[in-house]
């Protein structure tokens, strides 16, 4: 293994910067931006498949995405540390709901213990009315977290963490394209961009660009390569049973994988337009399965399985993940690569039996027409 | 104790249905293949269309009608054949179904025709999606409203939405909607060749706010009657057909006329339930598929269900007063949802009425969905109020025999609120 790539995946590495609040942060549509140069060190909030998450699901129902369930549980049990404050994206329903639980709790329970809460609504229909809402949105976070850092974040603050979570995009795009001539595996990618999401993004380039530079002198990694599409993936487990099972997922269409780095904000040219660009940026950042028309998303994952050479696609559901059912069969007929799907998949986990039909399928070679 | 006995029929709801029936008769009589016909979601700015002359069905009224008549598995069965999800908001993706029918004519009520547009918000993550999919169907156009949520939000919002709903709904998600809005108007001139006409417009707020007073009359009426002198079954239909036709004078006069026979009934003393024990509250969609459940226990225990969100909707939610019509439009939609099913508001709503109508227990029908359920029990509990969490889906019986759901109720009400009701 590469050292940057051992140093990334250390399960030992820093979450969190000893002299800075932290921002616990769900969901990847809170433009992270803004609090990095509102001086928090910004930890995106995962759910854990191991722990039991019931007292979550007692609050949220049981017809959400389990991920929102652990999520919080963990929040309750105060498993993510002191968090200063917290901001929740409404990137899927799952997402919402969460939020509006953590705000009624804070309404009628004060006594139960939760950092202060914010709401960035960014929508992304291509729509000029929406860019004009979610902009609205960007100077409402803005403005929320000068109130509860004290100070406000200036321009210069903001346009130097732009340029520093661009740069870590970039780094994470040409991660993910090494994954084309098969250098690293989807479980090890999988790490790199939660790594990459845990540090401050200096450090996080750093380590990025020495990835960048000794992964093209390993190995090809061994497995059939497919693209991935379906739920997102907040903990390694299942690309782990995929890739055990003989396939090595070159690709996916999730926020905690390729789509995290699909696209920059960019240097507007001037600071007054830092806000708009970024509101630009994650209204498009690429089609995420909640939010997407199935048009888009059946277009986007044709075109990523193409450019990854990826041989087969596979569709992973969890169970009370509803978008991606709907996608499956224009997705399915876009790519034009065998294709096999596990729907109704308990968080975490992959039934063995329809994981072993899908590798037959995927494997099988195309029939001649 | 003898079986209570029941007051008839009430001549609105029949009337309603029967007005109902006649109009879709019309609209396939009428309805040239290629016209300009909407599919609307219940909670879409429909008022649009009736101002342009643009006819519209709205989808989850077509899913109770198809789940009235036990239709509701053919229409998921054909999601499933194009390899469609048929477990995943039902009660939203079952007009879907018929536009995939082999065979219309046998469908309920001559099937729906092929709409030319469908409207929808792109609320949750799979509800936008079917909506894909009927916008893939050949003539027929797609146009979403952004679904868009607030940070923070007032309590009592009915108190504030008539008049000073931009405080209540906040500007920036009333700005998106009037922009939506006026795109909508635009694509409409365009492709149908209907004008709109603002004095029109003006006049189908009028009489939207007008028979959405009605409703509220009536609701307080049965609010503060006892005995309860309307079952649900009769005041859903005679509040939501009425309700899908809104801005139109029958609309208005309809709501008039049901406002008119309660009081009647009030005045007269008459009862659902000659032996009213104890009043209840239904929170949740219709039970579409098996609307005697609610008869079957005030024949049992004479327990009334006295409320359900469709009058108490129609009186709270709708009515908006304002000098430009369409942002006055835009309020009324931009959190429609948000008053049901999203606290605080929806869970001190709930309370209130609970508290207006003075019932005894609450039901509360939680899908296995996205809606969520924890803040309004909470809140009716902690309001001192009962309540049984009913797990089922309002359309789809697959999960939900009947006899499990009479027996779950029926040993609540036994054990927590016939006590209660008695004491
Ligand atoms: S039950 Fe909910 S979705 Fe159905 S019509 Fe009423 S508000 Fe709309």
């Amino acid at each position: 293994m590469s050292a940057a790539l051992a140093a990334l995946l250390d399960p030992a590495l820093p979450g969190r910067t000893p002299d800075r609040p932290v921002a616990g942060y769900v969901g990847a549509d809170v433009p992270v931006e803004l609090l990095t140069a509102a001086g928090y060190h910004p930890l995106r909030l995962s759910g854990s498949p191991h722990e039991d998450a019931s007292p979550g699901r007692r609050l949220l129902g049981g017809g959400l995405d389990p991920v929102a369930c652990s999520v919080l549980t963990r929040l309750l049990a105060g498993a993510y540390g002191q968090l200063d404050v917290l901001v929740v994206s409404r990137d899927c329903e799952a997402s919402l709901r969460l939020f509006y639980v953590l705000r009624e709790l804070a309404r009628v329970e004060p006594s139960v213990a939760l950092p202060p809460v914010h709401l960035v609504d960014v929508l992304h229909l291509p729509h000029r009315t929406t860019t004009r809402y979610v902009l609205a949105k960007v100077r409402g976070l803005r403005t929320w977290l000068a109130g509860r850092s004290g100070r406000p974040a200036g321009d210069d603050a903001l346009a130097a963490a732009v340029a520093a979570h661009d740069r870590v995009r970039g780094l994470l795009r040409a991660t993910g394209d090494l994954r084309a001539q098969r250098g690293l595996t989807g479980t090890e990618f999988l790490g790199v961009v939660d790594a990459a999401t845990a540090l401050l993004p200096d450090r996080a380039a750093e380590l990025l660009t020495a990835l960048v530079a000794e992964l093209p002198d390993r190995g090809p990694r061994p497995g059939h390569p497919v693209h991935l599409t379906g739920s997102s993936h907040d903990s390694p487990d299942v690309y782990a049973a995929v890739e055990a099972a003989g396939l090595l997922v070159v690709g996916e269409d999730h926020d905690r994988g390729d789509l995290l780095a699909a696209t920059d904000v960019g240097d507007p040219g001037d600071p007054a337009g830092l806000e708009l660009a970024l509101a630009e940026r994650y209204q498009f950042n690429g089609p995420a399965a909640p939010r997407a028309s199935i048009a888009e998303q059946a277009a986007h994952t044709a075109a990523r399985v193409h450019a990854r050479g990826a041989a087969g696609l596979l569709g992973y559901v969890r169970r009370h993940d509803d978008g991606p059912p709907w996608d499956w069969a224009a997705q399915r007929a876009a790519a034009g690569v065998p294709a096999a799907s596990l729907e109704h998949q308990p968080y975490g986990r992959v039934d063995p039996d329809a994981l072993d039909r899908a590798v037959r399928t995927l494997r099988a070679p195309a029939v001649a027409a | 104790m003898s079986a209570p006995a029941r007051t008839g029929r009430l001549p609105s709801a029949a009337a309603a249905t029967a007005y109902q029936r006649q109009w879709f008769a019309d609209l396939h009589r009428d309805h040239v293949p290629g016209a300009p016909l909407a599919l609307v979601n219940a909670d879409a700015p429909q008022e649009v269309f009736r101002a342009m002359g643009i006819p519209y069905v709205v989808n989850q009224w077509w899913a109770s009608i198809v789940a009235a008549k036990r239709r509701t598995q053919d229409h998921l069965a054909r999601l499933r054949e194009r390899g469609y999800p048929d477990h995943t908001e039902q009660y939203s993706s079952t007009a879907l179904g018929s536009a995939f029918d082999p065979d219309p004519a046998s469908a309920p009520w001559g099937g729906l025709p092929m709409p030319s547009i469908v409207l929808a918000e792109t609320t949750g993550d799979a509800s936008r999606k079917i909506f894909d999919v009927w916008g893939e169907q050949p003539g027929v156009t797609f146009y979403p409203l952004e679904s868009a949520a607030a940070d923070t939000v007032p309590e009592r919002w009915w108190e504030l939405m008539p008049h000073h709903w931009e405080d209540a709904v906040g500007s920036d998600r009333l700005d998106l909607m009037v922009g939506e809005l006026e795109g909508l108007i635009r694509f409409l001139e365009q492709t149908t060749g209907r004008r709109f006409s603002e004095q029109r417009f003006a006049e189908v707020l009028a009489l939207t706010n007008e028979q959405e007073e009605w409703n509220r009359r009536t609701r307080d009426l049965v609010a503060a009657a006892r005995p309860c002198p309307v079952a649900v079954t009769d005041s859903i239909p005679a509040v939501m057909i009425p309700q899908w036709h809104r801005g139109t004078t029958w609309a208005r006069d309809a709501a008039h006329r049901l406002h008119d026979e309660v009081a009647g009934r009030v005045s007269a003393g008459a009862a659902v339930c000659d032996g009213e024990r104890a009043r209840l509250m239904w929170v949740g969609r219709g039970l579409w598929f098996d609307l005697e459940f609610y008869q079957r226990f005030q024949e049992r225990y004479g327990a009334v269900f006295v409320w359900s969100m469709y009058l108490a909707i129609a009186a709270d939610g709708y009515v908006r007063y304002g000098d430009d019509p369409l942002r006055t439009l835009a309020a009324r939609f931009a959190a429609f949802s948000d008053q049901l099913y999203t606290p605080p508001w929806s869970a001190e709503w709930y309370v209130k009425e609970a508290r207006t109508h003075g019932v005894q227990g609450v039901v509360h029908l939680v899908s296995d969905d996205a809606r969520g359920s924890w803040a309004t029990s909470r809140a009716l509990r902690a309001a001192g109020i009962p309540v049984l969490e009913l797990h089922a889906d309002n359309v789809d019986a697959r999960r939900s025999d009947p006899d499990h759901l009479d027996r779950t109720v029926g040993s609540w009400i036994e054990a927590e609120v016939l006590p209660r009701a008695d004491d």
